[in-house]
């Protein structure tokens, strides 16, 4: 079912195409001349049940024969007349109309006093009643045919139909047919009389049939047993009588290879007829009953769009649709353009849904372009129709509040991989530093001791000064290289964590800085980076604004490392962008006044 | 006297082991990393391993580790950390456990050879060697309520050489006063800082130590 949603379809009813506006105009005259003719065909069908042919049809063998005959029929054509008006999509409405009609048929065929058309006609539409109702079985509950078997069944016995009631109008002799019960003088349409032809394609017809409602039956039931818990609810009502009919089928074939005559008083075939008919009856209410359940889905549907001002959170939507369509699977997925992926409600990644066994995808979308799609059970029919316009309105809403939450992921994500790149940058070059370049002045400060040692052995005391000279010079730039390495990632914040570190800026401080450490541990390391340049820079702010006393705590609260720093200088504070830079990027916060700076930085309690 | 030296930069290696032979301390070793530092000390039975603070393969702290190590199982080799960071932190956890015969100097001092062998003596010796950067820097450390405010000049003095790991002997031969003067400012001294170690254990440095940071 993974088609770009439609237009909301107008009922296909008896005009199953085209220009749908025309059609639903036709549709109230159409549904009214199906209703009447129904009942015309029922009524007429009565009549001559109770005529001079009464022996040679089941309406006329009994009162029981004749109430089957009109529940199967009347109910079909009920049936068709509750889904056309329902407005379902597809065929089914239409099918069931004609195969209600239909099967007042062989009643027809057994008008002896009436005028010849009539029962000849009768006798060639009776032939329709069977793959009618393959295909009307076979369209619930979507209003197709559905998969590859069906498709290929239905098209075979509308094919095997119209070629054997060719054959048999054009050169059955009914006067000729040793099966023949009901019209047994008449075929208007005859051209030839050509029997054993008519022998041999009623035999073959009625051994197809039988292999035809078998593999009804195995569709049917390979559909119940793939379908999801919700869908097979909905299969259920019609699948499970189609069976049944079919079953009832097979059996006629079988009985009348032995009988050759249809005889209604035959108890076997009696039998048969009443299960059939039983069978059709129930189909037809499984029919309606599928009405009612939409309806009733369409009602909950409704009732979100009602709910929707409350402005629900992410995700309740697609709760209320799950709940709704009784469907605990459904899952909704939006489009993010930008992205070019789709998202959950929340905004998180999620796969393009995709159709899978009992599982279906609908997509929606407005002014042709995609707002979700939907992961349903297959079941629901016409998803796109149910989910009406209020809902269209809540799905794009819920849309573009996944798209701006999945965008400011995205971004505080960014921000985190940047100060994580930056820092691990820092500690590669305060490695570097200690490792190359102050390595290497540590062995030129020795040689130029060696030297001066020389020096003044050889009484050069020009050289020596010099020498000691430079030996000051090394000294003073190991100084100022080991300050440079300390500043742009102290080790001892790596290694031992904040509290160490703290205490050791607080050595070198400018100003006096007295630091309270709520525990003595550890927390992950982006976090302790944030807090630790959160008060170096308050610190060196402070002392820039004439402090010349700091406090600093730093404590947990809940997920949050809490920095706070109170110093008494004086004038505006500095807005501190490299250090709110970093505690925004893992999505902490930062507010500064002018004597107090507090950072709250989440750190996972590990 | 014979020494192990572990660093994993060659060139401050050869440095040190240079300045060593000069002072006429014999090299039983040089090693890169810290377990080959802890096997030659079990082979060669060193009177001191000389160790840098930062070896492979982490780059850490596994000097300070190693130092502790030998100095738990080996009570007769000294060990003299070799840093580049003026950090009473390592400082302070490296004195944790054995104060005595440890030491943490920084590396550009011990290019002089007056410097190291004075550092190894004192260590040979039984005392603690502590920096004097190390300490000037946390005499300076600017206080809310500065306590040492209340000693004397020659108290402060007295204290600066407690906190770099000197005996009262040596303080009283390096300040030219009797050993019994040391011990009387000594005792003066912690009884105004409020100081509840005793005067005289090798620990006093490390609770001078921590008083003047403010972390006791």
């Amino acid at each position: 079912m993974a088609r770009a949603a439609p237009p909301p379809a107008a009922p296909a009813c008896l005009a199953t195409n085209g220009r749908l506006a025309v059609a639903a105009r036709l549709a109230v005259p159409a549904r009214l001349a199906a209703a009447i003719a129904g009942a015309a065909a029922a009524a007429g069908a009565l009549a001559v049940a109770e005529g001079p042919g009464r022996a040679t049809t089941y309406a006329g063998s009994s009162a029981a024969g004749a109430t089957l005959t009109l529940s199967a029929g009347l109910g079909l054509i009920a049936a068709g007349l509750v889904i056309c008006l329902a407005r379902r999509p597809g065929r089914t409405g239409d099918l069931a109309l004609l195969a209600g009609l239909c099967w007042f048929t062989p009643v027809w065929a057994a008008w002896q006093d009436g005028p010849p058309l009539i029962p000849t006609a009768a006798m060639v539409a009776a032939g329709f009643t069977f793959p009618l109702i393959v295909h009307l079985a076979l369209t619930c509950p979507t209003g197709r045919a559905g998969s590859a078997p069906g498709r290929v069944l239905v098209a075979a016995v509308y094919a095997e139909a119209v070629l054997t009631a060719a054959v048999l109008a054009l050169f059955r002799d009914p006067y000729f047919d040793p099966g023949c019960l009901a019209n047994c003088t008449v075929n208007v349409f005859l051209v030839r009389s050509l029997p054993p032809l008519a022998r041999a394609v009623q035999a073959g017809d009625r051994w197809f049939t039988a292999t035809a409602a078998a593999a009804l039956a195995a569709v049917c039931a390979a559909r119940l047993a793939r379908a999801s818990a919700p869908a097979r609810q909905r299969l259920l009502p019609v699948h499970l009588p189609a069976i049944g009919f079919a079953a009832a089928v097979v059996a006629r074939a079988v009985v009348l290879q032995q009988t050759t005559v249809e005889d209604p008083f035959n108890p076997a075939l009696f039998a048969i007829f009443a299960a059939g008919s039983a069978a059709v009856v129930l189909l037809a209410a499984g029919l309606i009953s599928g009405v009612a359940r939409s309806r009733a889905e369409r009602r909950a549907v409704a009732r979100i769009a009602a709910s929707l001002d409350e402005a629900p959170a992410p995700g309740s939507l697609q709760s209320a649709l799950a709940a709704a369509l009784r469907d605990p699977g459904l899952q909704v997925a939006y489009w993010l353009p930008g992205a070019q992926r789709y998202a959950g409600a929340t905004g998180q990644a999620v796969p393009e849904p995709a159709a899978a066994p009992g599982r279906a995808v609908t997509r929606l979308t407005r002014n042709g372009r995609t707002i979700a799609a939907i992961s349903h059970s297959g079941a629901v029919p016409g998803i796109e129709r149910q989910i009406g316009a209020a809902i269209r309105l809540g799905l794009e809403n819920e849309r573009l509040q996944a798209e701006l939450l999945a965008q400011l992921e995205e971004l505080r994500a960014s921000r985190a991989r940047i100060v994580q790149t930056a820092d691990t940058e820092r500690r590669r070059l305060e490695r570097n530093l200690h490792d190359g370049a102050q390595q290497r002045l540590l062995a030129l400060s020795y040689d130029i001791r060696l030297a001066r040692a020389a020096a003044q052995a050889d009484r050069d005391a020009q050289t020596e000064v010099s020498l000691t000279g430079a030996a000051g010079e090394t000294q003073t730039a190991l100084e100022e290289l080991r300050e440079l390495a300390n500043g742009i990632y102290p080790a001892v914040l790596a290694e031992a964590g904040i509290g160490p570190a703290l205490a050791t800026l607080a050595d070198t401080a400018p100003l006096a800085v007295e630091i309270v450490l709520a525990e003595n541990r550890r927390f992950p390391a982006p976090a302790e980076a944030a807090a630790y340049f959160a008060v170096a820079q308050a610190i060196g702010d402070a002392g820039r604004r004439g402090a010349d006393r700091a406090a600093v705590s730093v404590g947990q609260e809940g997920g949050r490392l809490v920095v706070t720093i109170q110093h008494n200088g004086t004038g505006d504070a500095s807005p501190m962008m490299a250090a709110a830079d970093r505690i925004g990027a893992l999505g902490g916060s930062l507010s500064i006044s002018e004597t107090v700076c507090r950072a709250e930085i989440p750190c996972a309690s590990s | 006297m014979r020494v192990v030296v572990a660093e994993d930069v060659m060139l401050t290696r050869e440095g040190i082991a240079r300045v060593l032979t000069e002072a006429g301390v014999d090299v039983a070793a040089e090693v890169g990393d810290a377990a080959a530092l802890l096997r030659a000390v079990r082979t060669t039975q060193p009177d001191a391993a000389i160790v840098d603070i930062r070896m492979p393969p982490t780059h850490t702290d596994e000097g300070l580790v190693a130092a502790q190590q030998i100095r738990a199982t080996h009570p007769g080799v000294s060990v003299l950390i070799l840093s580049q960071y003026i950090e009473p932190h390592y400082a302070m956890r490296l004195l944790e456990d054995h104060p005595e015969r440890t030491g943490y100097l920084l590396k550009e001092r011990v290019f002089d050879v007056a410097n190291l062998t004075d550092a190894l003596r004192r260590l040979a010796d039984g005392e603690t060697v502590v920096d004097p950067t190390i300490v000037a820097r946390l005499f300076s450390r600017k206080r809310h309520t500065d306590p040492l405010g209340q000693l004397t000049d020659r108290e402060r003095e007295v204290l600066a050489l407690v906190a770099e790991g000197l005996s009262n002997q040596a303080i009283a031969t390096r300040l030219f006063v009797t050993e019994r003067t040391v011990e009387a400012h000594v005792k003066q001294i912690f009884q105004r800082l409020g100081l509840t170690a005793d005067p005289d254990s090798h620990r006093r440095v490390l609770a001078v130590l921590a008083h003047l940071r403010g972390t006791t």
